[in-house]
């Protein structure tokens, strides 16, 4: 006989009303886990994709306006620019699946090596996306899930020019993250004039590398100078940035979310403590024996509130093991289903286990605590008169 | 301590009282009652219900404290004890049986038994063997993985004796040990007691309405209404009580019931 055997015993005692209890602790623990690892999930998400040389530049007035495609060259013409290139949505849907699932841009081939020297493209493919107007080069997550290949042949519809092309897919870039289908503005720019219609004259927004870390700052400076005066008024930040705005709007709705989360852990502190309460109270008989064969008020206590800790704590790791299974098998599937988007670069790290299992151990405590205390301060004469 | 006497005193209380308020009326559970016990003897506390008896047992034990008095067991003066010194003089001095025996249901027969040893400092093995010599000594050594579902009122008291006697000590308290046991076991039970008091030589001190307990101990305190009985007045409750008169149906309430 030892004291766990007693705690164990006890934990047994109401096997549904135990087990109810574990599973609401658990799911607020799963619950907390998830919501903590979106944020760190999505800042580790822009690490991996996002560059600080790299430089956005939009239209100030946000990104669904567009700038003159002039600007691009001007740029390329200042001191500390590596590259430059102009970017234009095609909005493509593949045709198997009729919406959109994936990002497509027509960028210029002559430069997307030049821009993007961190994807690590082989030097023969930029060559080929160069060489072919109807070219592309797809995100290797893209590629997964449509089990394309390199020389394939696809057709997307664009759902904001109106034209239908044809692409031969000349290059992969080899980032599981990425999923992008980038095309030549050269092909699309010619579709649209063979249609009658004026070609691409705009950018919609343009990527700069800047060939120094340290020259980013007057680099975004000197770009943004150039149309201050203009139509056009430029905006420039650096990729992470850009991409952390993105999920900013993101990230306020999530501490929405938080506020919720921390509002259902509270209504689950209460749940235990008054599941304690019930329990101290069926138990009021037994206690009373405890303390009539010596039992002190240090031991009760501490057997009283061992049990909510022990039953949080056991609940709060199958919580956090959950999360971890979770977000384990998103990272798994996301190769193949794209709409999960962001959600497969969630990790659950240590300080966020760490975390979890500190709440679960702190709604063990908070609530076992008051019931614990009753039942242990109340003279022992008092106690027996009631139950006996 | 307490100066002895000629043959050690295991129990002495002198002008002791216990009343409680009830609203503002006072109710004089107990009032100046003064005995000794002599250690080793198998006593009894008998008497009509509120008649005192359950509140006398619970300060011989050190579940309560005295309104006025002192209470002297095992050489220490109980009336003067802190709630937590008191537990810890409890585990060490006294065993506790009870008209219903008060197992804990979800514990083995042995983990029963082994409950008090919790309180000791001793190792789970040994606490395991002495648990289970407890179980030989009241004849359940059979029975110790049992839970008391499985077990027979008898041997659940049975249970709760080994229970009472598994840490050794001094004294055996017992409220109304046969209360809700067969005439059968309630005799096993009486006869076990005075084993115990003859073979190990513990005081064992019984609150009880059963007349057949009159053949087991040593000695009858009679009590009415808060006061000691003496001379004439307890040779009449006595007589009384042979003859059935003195019994309540279904027994008394406890050590608990003891106050308002």
């Amino acid at each position: 006989m030892t004291y766990l055997a007693l705690v164990r015993a006890n934990l047994r005692r109401n096997r549904l009303r135990t087990a109810l209890t574990g599973v609401a602790v658990a799911l607020a623990t799963l619950l907390v886990c998830l919501l903590l690892a979106m944020p760190a999930g999505l800042d580790a998400f822009v690490s991996r994709v996002a560059s600080n040389t790299r430089v956005s530049v939009i239209n100030r007035a946000g990104l669904v306006y567009s700038m003159p495609y002039s600007l691009v060259r001007k740029i390329r013409g200042l001191p500390g620019v590596a590259d430059a290139m102009a970017v234009v949505w095609y909005g493509g849907a593949y045709e198997e699946r009729g919406k959109l699932t994936f990002p497509s841009f027509a960028v210029e081939a002559d430069h997307f090596g030049g821009v993007y020297p961190d994807y690590h493209i082989p030097p023969a493919e930029l060559a080929a996306f160069r060489q072919y107007r109807d070219g592309a080069i797809v995100g290797r997550a893209t590629m997964r899930v449509y089990h394309w290949r390199i020389g394939q042949r696809v057709t997307l519809r664009s759902a904001i020019w109106p034209v239908d092309l044809d692409f031969r897919i000349v290059g992969e870039i080899p980032n599981a993250d990425l999923g992008a289908f980038y095309i030549s503005r050269e092909y699309l720019d010619q579709a649209l004039q063979a249609k009658g219609l004026p070609g691409l004259g705009i950018a919609g927004l343009i990527w700069v590398r800047v060939a120094q870390p340290e020259a980013v700052k007057s680099v975004m400076r000197m770009v943004d100078d150039l149309s201050r005066n203009s139509d056009a008024p430029t905006s420039s930040q650096t990729e992470k940035s850009f991409f952390s705005s993105f999920l900013a709007t993101l990230k306020d709705f999530m501490t929405i979310i938080m506020a919720v989360t921390a509002l259902v852990s509270l209504c689950i502190v209460f749940i235990a403590a008054n599941t304690a309460s019930l329990a101290v109270r069926e138990r009021s008989a037994e206690i009373a024996l405890m303390k009539a064969l010596g039992f002190g008020r240090r031991p009760i206590f501490s057997l009283l509130l061992v049990e909510t800790v022990l039953l949080c704590a056991l609940s709060g790791g199958a919580g956090v093991a959950l999360a971890v299974g979770i977000t384990t098998a998103l990272r798994v599937f996301a190769g193949r289903i794209p709409e999960l988007g962001p959600l497969g670069a969630f990790y659950v790290t240590g300080p966020v286990i760490a975390l979890g299992l500190g709440l679960a151990l702190l709604v063990g405590v908070v609530s076992g605590l008051a019931p614990a205390w009753g039942a242990a301060r109340r003279p022992v004469a008092e106690t027996m008169r009631e139950v006996f | 301590m307490v100066s002895p006497t000629d043959v050690p005193q295991s129990i002495v209380l002198r002008h002791v009282s216990r009343h409680y308020h009830r609203g503002a009326d006072e109710v004089r559970a107990l009032d100046d009652v003064s005995l000794s016990i002599p250690a080793g003897s198998f006593v009894a506390f008998m008497g009509p219900s509120g008649s005192g008896k359950s509140t006398l047992l619970n300060l011989v034990c050190g579940i309560d404290r005295p309104t006025a008095g002192e209470v002297i067991v095992a050489g220490q003066r109980l009336d003067v004890m802190s709630e937590d010194r008191l537990a810890r003089w409890r585990a060490r001095h006294v065993g506790l049986i009870f008209q219903f025996f008060n197992l804990i249901p979800v514990l083995s027969a042995r983990e029963n038994v082994a409950l008090p040893l919790l309180l000791v400092d001793l190792d789970r093995g040994e606490r395991r063997r002495r648990a289970e010599t407890a179980l030989r000594v009241v004849g359940l050594e059979g029975r110790a993985d049992h839970t008391p579902a499985m077990l027979s009122g008898g041997e659940q008291q049975r249970v709760a004796i080994a229970r009472a006697i598994v840490s050794d000590p001094d004294l055996l308290i017992a409220d109304e040990p046969t209360g809700d046991l067969d005439a059968k076991s309630a005799e096993e039970v009486l006869d076990l007691l005075r084993t115990l008091r003859r073979e190990l030589g513990k005081t064992v001190v019984m609150v009880t309405h059963d007349p057949r307990a009159l053949r087991f101990v040593d000695h009858a305190y009679h009590l009415d209404k808060g006061l000691l009985l003496e001379g004439h007045a307890a040779e009449r409750a006595r007589a009384a009580l042979d003859l059935g008169l003195g019994r309540e149906p279904g027994g008394g309430q406890g050590l608990g019931s003891a106050a308002p």
